[in-house]
């Protein structure tokens, strides 16, 4: 599961006047040809380095985002629970593993990827930076974060890019069984005792604003270049990703009898879209740049499990014996 | 603040000072996964895993790629055991851009042969051939299943390949054990219904 909050700020990168025009122009025609592009074909720098930055945080967010969740399995409620959270956590993690290989296949090496994230240099999704509180919370996460995740990942698997769209092609599939499982924990909760609605209830009204900041800022002050989207490495804007999952979930959470914790929400039917209250990007800020409530916990618990699994690796690895990157 | 999760709490997993470094190549090595997902369909690629070696790689790989979907059998092979051909597009076949002369010496052995018919796709199994080396065998992939002008092609030497033998395909006969993971088993609809009957109650 991942956000459409990543962060597409300028890169010190080759100025694209600087690249082949002739090359350029065979990659563009390529895109718009509606072709994928392998890893072996030429491509711009910036191409190049924004994939590697949005995957990677794909994959950060697959690992960091199983932390909340992972924290309830043991509390889960009854042994059915158990398995099929643990199973969706096991998911999660496996999705980090394929998003890990398809940013290698780019040419950043796995474990700089992941000394970027416990290092903190690299973002990952900023919701789960956000506590778990109770059970409910944890329902919150598998149905409507996930939801976010999906409405996200979809668009992304149209993406340009033939390993990631790959990988993402196997995620989408196995997130259907998230989604579904979400939705029961939260209607069991629904049609539960008078204290179960009360802990949902507490649980939309704890993760609906930081649900609203899980897409990225408003298009009106995002800085995503436009060559992002011609490339196909950005398939939707924020805003439309974020109206997307409103259209989709609003009249489901509705229908459970919760409400939104928002008194500004209305679908305006003239404009055919929704008006929310502005989400607080300055805290958004301040959170992904890692004065969130839980951001040191996340990567001090990531931290404690690289350092206590050294030993496995020493005793395993054969070094670059036989390592070479990715194929595809 | 305190930890919300008890064991960080027991296990005083605070904050962190300094920084924790990997070294370079601190990780495995790299296989390439191919699976069946039913009899009759024909070997695919899914991914790649990073293993200590390829008894450790066929491991993960069934964790990573057949926990759920279904699958008769799985090989995996050294990543570097595979030799690509060029990638095309449009009508253009990848043989053609292969343009370096074969080997002239060595040995015989047989290859498998992977086309990729469309770039995004999955490499599949196309069949195999007998060459003297992975340019060779990339012609002699060539002459036997060119017809299908595929956009990329893998040539992998048989004996590099690390598989199941066929009496442990029931290594995933559990799956329909596990229905807590199949989307299916999840009927919310009911629940929806009964919160809504006791509303109207």
């Amino acid at each position: 599961m991942y956000g459409g909050g990543n962060v597409f700020e300028p890169m010190k990168v080759k100025e694209l006047i600087d690249e082949d025009p002739v090359l350029l122009k065979e990659f563009e025609a390529r895109i718009d040809r509606g072709e994928k592009i392998e890893p072996t074909d030429w491509m711009p720098e910036l191409y190049r380095k924004q994939l590697i930055r949005m995957i990677e945080q794909h994959a950060h967010s697959e690992i960091i985002g199983a932390l909340p969740e992972g924290t309830w399995i043991t509390r889960a409620p009854g042994f059915k629970r158990k398995m099929a959270l643990m199973a969706k956590v096991q998911d999660e993690v496996g999705h980090a593993q394929l998003l890990y290989s398809a940013a290698e296949t780019l040419g950043k090496p796995r474990e700089k990827m992941i000394d970027d994230l416990i290092n903190g240099k690299s973002k990952y999704s900023n919701i789960f930076n956000y506590p778990a509180f109770t059970w409910a919370d944890s329902c919150f996460i598998s149905w409507l974060v996930d939801a976010g995740a999906i409405v996200n990942q979809l668009a992304n698997a149209k993406g340009s890019y033939g390993p990631y769209v790959r990988a993402l092609d196997r995620i989408c599939k196995e997130e259907s069984f998230h989604l579904k499982y979400g939705h029961d924990c939260v209607a069991t909760l629904a049609a539960g005792s008078k204290q179960q609605r009360e802990w949902m209830q507490d649980a939309i009204n704890r993760w609906w604003a930081p649900m609203m900041m899980f897409f990225g800022p408003s298009d009106k002050i995002s800085v995503h270049s436009e060559v992002l989207i011609k490339w196909k490495v950005k398939m939707a804007s924020n805003d439309a990703m974020r109206e997307q999952y409103l259209d989709m979930y609003v009249p489901k959470i509705l229908e459970l009898g919760f409400t939104i914790p928002d008194p500004n929400l209305r679908r305006n039917e003239e404009e055919g879209k929704w008006e929310i209250t502005e989400p607080d990007w300055d805290e958004f800020k301040r959170v992904i740049n890692g004065d969130g409530p839980c951001n040191k916990e996340r990567l001090a618990v990531r931290r404690v499990a690289e350092e206590r699994g050294r030993w496995v690796r020493e005793a395993i690895n054969r070094k670059s014996e036989n390592y070479i990157v990715p194929l595809a | 603040m305190e930890s919300l999760d008890p064991r960080v709490n027991r296990m005083k997993i605070g904050g962190f000072d300094g920084e924790l470094h990997k070294e370079a190549m601190d990780q495995l090595g790299t296989y390439e996964v191919f699976l069946i997902p039913k009899d009759g369909k024909p070997l695919e690629s899914v991914g790649p895993v990073h293993a200590s070696d390829a008894e450790m790689a066929f491991v993960f790989a069934k964790e990573a790629f057949s926990r759920r979907f279904e699958c008769v059998a799985m090989a995996v092979c050294p990543t570097a055991s595979i030799f690509p051909s060029p990638v095309s597009e449009a009508d253009i076949s990848a043989y053609d851009l292969v343009t370096i002369p074969a080997e002239t010496e060595g040995e015989n052995r047989q290859y498998e042969v992977f086309h990729m018919n469309k770039r995004g796709k999955f490499h599949k199994h196309v069949g195999s051939v007998e060459a003297i080396g992975d340019i060779d065998a990339l012609y002699k992939g060539k002459d036997e299943y060119g017809v299908d002008k595929p956009k990329n092609v893998w040539v992998v030497p048989t004996g590099d390949f690390h598989f199941n033998a066929e009496e442990d395909s029931d290594l995933w006969a559990t799956l329909p054990e596990k229905k807590y993971r199949d989307a299916i088993f999840y009927k919310a609809g009911e629940k929806i219904q009964r919160y809504k009957e006791s509303v109207n109650s």
